[in-house]
């Protein structure tokens, strides 16, 4: 029903115009202390269409996919434009960009599990924590499947069909110290579908012990203190850093409410070790956990490198902003749901490896933290930055010493990356964020370990 | 097929195939959405949906489908997909749904919008805005009109509706003069029609003035264990906090820091905490719970004492606890008697918290985070507007340490909330 050929509705575009059909297939398995609290299924699917007349928008949108709501649904956004042209004077320009063509489907090759087998396996692995950890009070599972598949036709010829799906299972151990609960979290998987992600329960086991060392030793933790401490933040808190602190501000239609990038354009933002890239679909070689091949304006998506060398290069682009900005579109134009219209998101936004060793960098700090396991994370236009931590580590004489409780972490970005002095020469994907503009949104966020000084909340 | 009859025939149609119990709750919504980009209205959008949520019990397994069409063919690959989802699941005894309940229509609001009135109460504010304002930009800026008709029907012979309509409003901006650059802030509310300038809903009006303020910013002197005043605005996160360890999840778990607290002191005596989903002064109104029961108001605190948990019938029937009259965050606390000014005069060193930018408290309920847009407050006199400044905690020791709460409430129109005041709280700058 998602893979047509769009090409015929063509005729019923008068202006720009953007038709897109999408389904999104949830699946949702929640384990809590053996009991299924949650075994649920959804799907949702539409089309909509956005028609951009004289500066103005219009868009409308339908749950049901047939020649009269697709022909429907363009005439509503197009009188929807129209309503704002009688009363918005126009801009009259047209917008950026050129056609393109694609088709990705990533749905995997290997025999589709049933509903059951999923469950089992969710089941399975929490018998394996209820007869391997006996000492853990309470432990949740949640298994998240997401499947998005569009379908997109534009005024200007671009015509992209995707289908991207994501796996993640999220395990949360708690552990009794002196009566009160001690949590830790971790999440597994990423791109691709649950056969492509999970065909080994070794490497789920391993990871759950690795989860129980750490909750373990957070039990015997210790509070960190307050103050500005030299950090070693691990790839995770550098893959939300670079997103939350840095990505935001850089995204155009933020620049133009007012972030403090706008100013920085060309300017030194950060140590010249940093340099900070969005991903579309390939780091190097390798496959990101969002890939965008045609964004949903239908602009053919870019790597937009958002620092280099520590120089703020560029924005993340739409249509209309990159004319307003006189550049190029840079194919970060997305959108959650069928019913959502396309706004400038990341892709895979990940600060880039540079030489030195982890063991190295611990090695460099007297008195200061290892900081591994991000909570939430909030920036804002000003670059300032809270990031919460879970899991983290002293560093007493260039060794990692007691674990710390959960704490928060805060800054300026663009000041704290300019005291970054090292950078490890690996670098990993967070596989399982969701970004908050207006809609929720997969992204890919990766990173390094890198050496800096940051505000820690301490108690 | 009509709409009754469809969830009729879905109801039927899952106890044919096996299920014991079963439920359907239909949402048929509208949104006409009308956006603002760099001062600027710039999109109008109309959005059509259905949720149609079907909940099968097989053998005390439970299932649950959701997809938004209403074809006779998706409804019946609907049911035949629900029922083989709970046949998959694991016996639980909690599992189950809400008892029979005298059928009930509920209305509340406007049936339907005007998009002329929308778009003329939008540009009135950006004028306004524009004028009073000059150095703020309006990242994003929503007024919508939702139109909602919800169907809750179950085998126990439940059949609620509700058909709602209601605007509502949300607004992120940043003031920017020269190379100065305030923090980013946001706030919203509902309506149930718009009678007046948009500026005078909820606190848009107050936060813009503080937004426009906050171009030159300090830290925090020092580090000091003091008062903090949070605004109606920031309140709503706090208490969105307390729910969390009132609800189904951490009471199950057995974490909850608030697990042996029912009847018990949790709060100074002051603090009476409402959820009054249904309450006259509520313009946005909800009626149907989502598992099923005609919602009520609650007293959730009252004078200190926590009254109710706010877990569902799946979390009541596994505590053993009362299952919450609602779980809803139409939050409202009673009033105090001091004015906000006299609060402020009253602070000797502390900080008006007016946004928490915050990691979710922990387990224990510790918290730290950054106060965004706030104030420091000295010798009883708001000073300047903070950078860098950080706050730590505990939410359950917050609670017992309210000094003062306003008489004067800001209404959002989905909560009424005061202004009120902690004490040692740690603030620390830079």
């Amino acid at each position: 029903m998602i893979k047509q050929d769009l090409k015929k509705y063509a005729k019923y575009f008068k202006n720009y115009t953007e038709l897109r059909l999408q389904e999104n297939r949830n699946i949702h398995i929640s384990i809590v202390d053996g009991d299924i609290m949650g075994n649920s299924s959804s799907t949702s699917s539409g089309l909509s269409a956005r028609v951009y007349q004289s500066g103005n928008w219009g868009f409308a949108s339908n749950p049901v996919i047939s020649s009269r709501t697709i022909k429907e649904a363009i005439a509503s956004a197009t009188k929807n434009a129209k309503f704002l042209q009688k009363k918005e004077e126009s801009h009259q320009f047209q917008l950026s960009g050129n056609s393109a063509e694609s088709d990705k489907d990533f749905t995997t090759q290997k025999k589709k599990k049933t509903k059951q087998e999923l469950v089992d396996f969710m089941k399975t692995i929490d018998a394996h924590i209820d007869k391997k950890y006996s000492d853990i009070s309470s432990h949740a599972l949640i298994l998240g499947l997401l499947d998005m598949e569009k379908n997109l036709l534009t005024a200007d010829g671009s015509k992209a069909y995707s289908m991207v799906p994501r796996a993640n299972i999220y395990a949360k151990f708690s552990l009794k110290k002196d009566g009160k609960p001690v949590e830790l979290a971790n999440v597994m998987g990423g791109f691709g579908q649950f056969e492509d992600n999970f065909g080994n329960l070794d490497e789920i086991y391993q990871k759950l012990a690795q989860l129980y060392e750490s909750v373990k030793k957070k039990a015997e933790g210790v509070f960190a203190r307050s103050g500005v401490f030299d950090v070693i933040l691990d790839s995770k808190l550098a893959g939300i850093l670079a997103h939350e602190a840095i990505g935001h501000t850089t995204e155009a239609d933020i620049v133009r409410g007012g972030s403090i990038a706008g100013d920085n354009l060309g300017h030194k933002v950060a140590s010249e070790l940093v340099n900070l890239v969005d991903f579309a679909h390939h780091a190097g070689d390798d496959l990101c956990p969002v890939p965008v091949f045609v964004d949903d304006e239908g602009t053919k998506a870019e790597d937009a490198v958002l620092i280099k060398n520590g120089i703020l290069k560029s924005f993340m682009h739409n249509k209309e902003t990159a004319k307003l900005f006189d550049t190029k579109p840079t194919g970060n134009a997305r959108a959650y749901k069928y019913s959502d219209e396309a706004l400038i998101r990341m892709r895979n936004t990940a600060i880039l490896p540079g030489v030195s060793k982890l063991d190295d960098m611990v090695s460099t700090i007297e008195d200061g933290y290892y900081l591994v396991q991000p909570s939430n994370g909030q920036a804002d236009s000003t670059s300032e930055f809270m990031f919460g931590i879970t899991e983290g580590y002293q560093i007493k004489n260039g060794k990692i010493g007691k674990a710390i409780k959960d704490t928060t972490i805060s800054g300026v970005a663009f000041d704290m990356l300019n005291t970054v002095t090292m950078i490890s020469d690996d670098m990993c994907w967070l596989n399982a964020g969701m970004c908050g503009k207006k809609q929720m949104i997969p992204v890919g966020m990766g990173g390094p370990a890198i050496k800096c000084k940051v505000n820690i909340g301490g108690k | 097929m009509k709409t009754k009859k469809m969830i009729k025939y879905c109801i039927d149609s899952m106890l044919e195939s096996g299920a014991d119990k079963a439920q359907c709750y239909i949402n048929k919504k509208k949104r006409h959405e009308l956006n603002v980009e760099s001062g600027e209205i710039n999109l109008f959008r109309t959005n059509f949906d259905t949720t149609v949520k079907l909940t099968a019990i097989v053998d005390d397994k439970k299932g649950i489908y959701s997809i938004n069409k209403e074809d006779s063919d998706s409804i019946a690959k609907a049911v035949e997909e629900v029922i083989a989802i709970a046949t998959t699941s694991k016996p639980d005894k909690a599992n189950d749904i809400s008892p029979e309940q005298p059928p009930q229509v509920f209305q509340s609001g406007s049936t339907n919008m005007d998009a002329n009135i929308m778009y003329d109460r939008l540009e009135e504010f950006l004028e306004y805005a524009k004028a009073k304002y000059p150095d703020t930009i309006y990242e994003q800026l929503i007024l919508a009109y939702d139109k909602n008709n919800k169907y809750f029907m179950n085998s126990n012979g439940v059949d609620l509706q509700s058909n709602k309509g209601i605007y509502g409003m949300t607004a992120m901006f940043t003031s920017k003069k020269g190379k100065k650059t305030s923090s980013f802030n946001y706030t919203g509310f509902r309506t149930q029609e718009l009678e007046k300038p948009l500026q005078d809903y909820g606190y848009l009006d107050e936060l813009l003035q503080q937004s426009s303020e906050q171009l030159h910013l300090k830290s925090f002197p020092g580090k000091i264990k003091g008062d903090i005043i949070i605004t109606p605005h920031c309140l709503t996160e706090f208490i969105s906090y307390i729910g969390h360890y009132l609800g189904d999840y951490y009471l199950i778990t057995g974490n909850s820091i608030y697990k042996d607290s029912l009847n018990e002191q949790i709060a100074d005596s002051q603090f009476t905490l409402h959820s009054r989903p249904r309450a006259d002064e509520i313009d946005d109104k909800k009626f149907i719970t989502g598992d099923g029961f005609v919602a009520q108001n609650n007293t959730v605190i009252k004078n200190g004492v926590l009254r109710s948990f706010l877990l569902s019938l799946y979390g009541a029937n596994k505590t053993g606890h009362d299952r919450a009259l609602n779980r809803s965050s139409r939050w409202v606390i009673e009033p105090g008697e001091k004015s906000y000014e006299d609060m402020i005069e009253e602070v000797e060193n502390g900080i008006l918290l007016c946004r928490f930018s915050g990691g979710r408290p922990n387990d224990n309920g510790d918290f730290s985070g950054v106060a965004k847009n706030s104030y420091y407050i000295k010798d009883g006199e708001i000073q300047y507007p903070l950078t860098e400044t950080m706050i730590a905690g505990n939410l359950a020791e917050l609670l017992k340490n309210i000094v003062n709460i306003s008489r004067d409430g800001i209404d959002f129109g989905s909560s009424i909330l005061p202004w009120i005041q902690f004490s040692d709280v740690v603030i620390s700058g830079k």
